[in-house]
């Protein structure tokens, strides 16, 4: 491994019971250089949770390796316990201590000290400073989950897995924590991240597309876009949702999804069709007023709802 | 500070932080041992009695009067007729019936053996044999009595005095007591540690304990040391509440109940992580420990003796620790017994508290 890699995974594969398909299978070999953000994204059931588990010594591979700073996560778990943060999906911290209680108790954990790593958290923990006493049950949802970040940032580690931080939290909220893992990144620190929003994912360095246990691909957010090799159109009528399915009922399209207020679709490698044709003919057949069909370039979420069904 | 150490105050901070539970460690034990022996209550009192005086003498007046003083009893009324008795009996007003019949006093007199006959509604078959026990040896006192007086030793009819002893009165609350202080250290001692193990499985923070570096081990023993300490307050409570309401341990040494108490605590806490290794939610975890708890107090001879079980069952209490703890503390209790006489139930205990600690760090071992 080179110097500059935090994390290097060469195959890695975990099956929680025989009969199942394994939740975990990565063939391939994948590295995250220090101090990248990295993202991963991926319909619910992809092994997202299953992966931060094995990166964070919670559960033994079948197969394959890992290595986190150099640590490998099997024999030298015990090192790389006290350089991980990890933040669960689910808020886990003690909900019947206060939110001061807790955070001591978090660096006590680590053998630290509150003020020793006081900078590190002092952005986000400036907004829960008037709620140091209350109970941490009793917070509101982001509030909680800025809670839980400083907990797995206050003994300073050198990686930081957050699974589905934003899940569930208001859009301010969202966009705090990603300002906040913007600034944790310039202090060198290796973030991999998973969410479920595509916009979010635009903010990682690099992004994996992970779908039954595998990545499908690793790549910047830009480089997967402009590897969007199909041409895409968003269509709009009075009626969308039999829109939808005379969409795809057009023998021209090859997958159609709806799309905000729009319905976004991809043409068949063969076919030659254009928006306008495309807008007259359903008009004429169909019946359909209003129509409004225009190409458009693809989003990381176009990818990712193409690259769902491979 | 070690992790042991923070660990232990984050315990501390958590179950005082709750409102709920502090008031539920001093309420337990005291509400238990108070209201349970009392309404529990197995001691016969008030027996209602109905003589059929077919004799009319003085000696049968003197015999009604002897047992209406003797403080079980109460004599609800005095029938001509057998048969008027046990209507009585049968409508539930009386709950036993002596018939001294007629003829009684001249035949005692002249030195002949007289048979009295005692009828006792067993429908409460607790009340209705000790109703007639008390009945028969207060007789056969008095017939005894009556013998000497007459100056015709004799004549004394054979009889058998039952003498109970280190329980005089037959007072079921001193059965019950030491049994009540058990249950005290199963709830507190058991179910508290397992149900805080379980907690932190379902909030999901044991994950958060596995991800950093606190040892399992340290973890664990902060709470089983913990709750261990509650453990020894909720005895200690009930411990005073026996001595001071129920004038319990007149005899028994503290060293020897606190010993085993502990040694018994050590047990609960690892059945308790055995218990916490296999349930996954807090209902899971309930409801496995209730199970075992109701094995361990009816079947190891806490409420009901253990000879008067079935055989196998005998030999099956063999195999529950309450059994040694239970005899331990009545023993202590009751008779003043010291280690060296409960040597083997201590042996006992200490073995169940090791072996089942081995298999609760076995268990959690393998998890993961």
């Amino acid at each position: 491994m080179s110097e500059t890699d935090s994390i290097v995974i060469c195959g890695l594969k975990k099956s929680y019971r025989k009969d199942l398909p394994p939740a975990v299978d990565l063939q391939e070999e994948v590295r995250i250089r220090k101090g990248e953000l990295f993202g991963i994204i991926g319909p619910d059931g992809a092994g997202k949770t299953t992966l931060f588990r094995l990166l964070a010594t919670l559960v033994l591979p079948d197969g394959g390796s890992a290595t986190l700073e150099g640590l490998d996560i099997v024999r030298d778990y015990r090192k790389i316990r006290t350089l991980l943060g990890y933040m669960p999906g689910k808020f886990s911290l003690y909900s019947d201590l206060s939110v001061r209680e807790n955070l001591e108790f978090f660096a006590s954990a680590f053998g630290q000290d509150i003020e020793r790593n006081y900078a590190l958290i002092e952005n986000i923990y400036g907004r829960l400073k008037p709620f140091e006493n209350r109970k941490a049950g009793k917070l509101s949802g982001g509030m909680k989950q800025k809670l839980a970040l400083c907990c797995s940032l206050i003994h300073s580690p050198a990686v930081l897995f957050l699974d589905e931080p934003t899940t569930g939290v208001d859009p301010s909220s969202r966009r705090e924590l990603w300002e906040n893992l913007a600034e944790l990144k310039e202090s060198g620190m290796t973030i991999v991240v998973s969410t479920a929003y595509m916009d979010e994912a635009n903010r990682c360095d690099r992004v994996a597309m992970m779908k039954s246990g595998r990545f499908l691909t690793v790549d910047s957010p830009s480089d997967i876009i402009s590897g969007f090799g199909k041409r895409l159109f968003a269509a709009r009528s009075d009626e969308m949702f039999r829109l939808l399915q005379d969409l795809r009922a057009v023998p021209d399209v090859d997958k159609c999804y709806t799309f905000g207020d729009t319905h976004h679709f991809t043409l068949r490698d063969c076919s030659h069709a254009d928006a306008a044709v495309l807008a007259s003919q359903l008009a004429s057949c169909s019946g359909h007023r209003n129509v409004e069909v225009k190409e458009i370039r693809a989003s990381l979420e176009d990818c990712y709802m193409n690259l769902e069904e491979k | 500070m070690s992790s042991f150490g923070y660990l232990f105050i984050k315990e501390a901070k958590q179950f005082f932080g709750n409102p709920f539970m502090p008031v539920v460690l001093v309420l337990l034990p005291v509400l238990l041992m108070l209201l349970v022996p009392l309404a529990a209550n197995m001691e016969v009192r008030d027996v209602s009695l109905s003589i059929v005086d077919l004799d009319r003498s003085s000696l049968s007046a003197r015999l009604s009067d002897r047992i209406s003083r003797s403080g079980y009893f109460v004599l609800k009324s005095v029938e001509d007729t057998y048969g008027k008795a046990m209507d009585q009996l049968s409508r539930g007003n009386v709950d036993i019936i002596l018939e001294i019949p007629a003829g009684t006093e001249r035949a005692v007199s002249r030195g002949e053996s007289v048979e009295i006959f005692i009828a006792a509604n067993a429908v409460n078959s607790t009340k209705g044999m000790m109703g007639g026990g008390y009945l028969s040896s207060i007789v056969s006192d008095f017939s005894s009595e009556m013998a000497a007086s007459g100056g015709n030793p004799a004549s004394v009819p054979l009889r058998i005095t039952p003498q109970y002893r280190f329980n005089p009165h037959l007072e079921y609350k001193l059965f019950m007591v030491p049994a009540l202080m058990i249950v005290v250290i199963i709830l507190v001692g058991g179910f508290f540690p397992t149900m805080s193990i379980v907690t932190e499985k379902e909030n999901g923070t044991i994950e958060q304990m596995n991800v950093s570096p606190v040892r399992k081990r340290d973890f664990i023993l902060s709470k089983v040391i913990f709750y261990g300490i509650l453990g020894v307050f909720a005895f200690t409570l009930s411990y005073l509440i026996a001595h001071f309401v129920y004038g319990l341990a007149p005899h028994g040494g503290l060293l020897e109940i606190y010993v085993s108490a502990m040694i018994f605590l050590v047990f609960m806490g690892g059945f308790g992580l055995i218990i916490s290794n296999y349930s996954d939610t807090l209902l899971q975890s309930v409801f496995l420990m209730l199970f075992f708890v109701l094995i361990f107090m009816l079947m190891s001879g806490i409420f009901t003796p253990v000879s008067s079980m079935e055989t196998w069952s005998q030999y099956f209490t063999y195999i529950l620790p309450t059994r040694y703890f239970v005899n331990i503390l009545r023993s202590v209790c009751l008779k003043g017994s010291t280690f060296a006489d409960l040597a083997f139930d201590y042996i006992m205990l200490s073995v169940f508290a090791v072996v089942i600690n081995i298999i609760a760090v076995v268990t959690y071992r393998k998890q993961n």
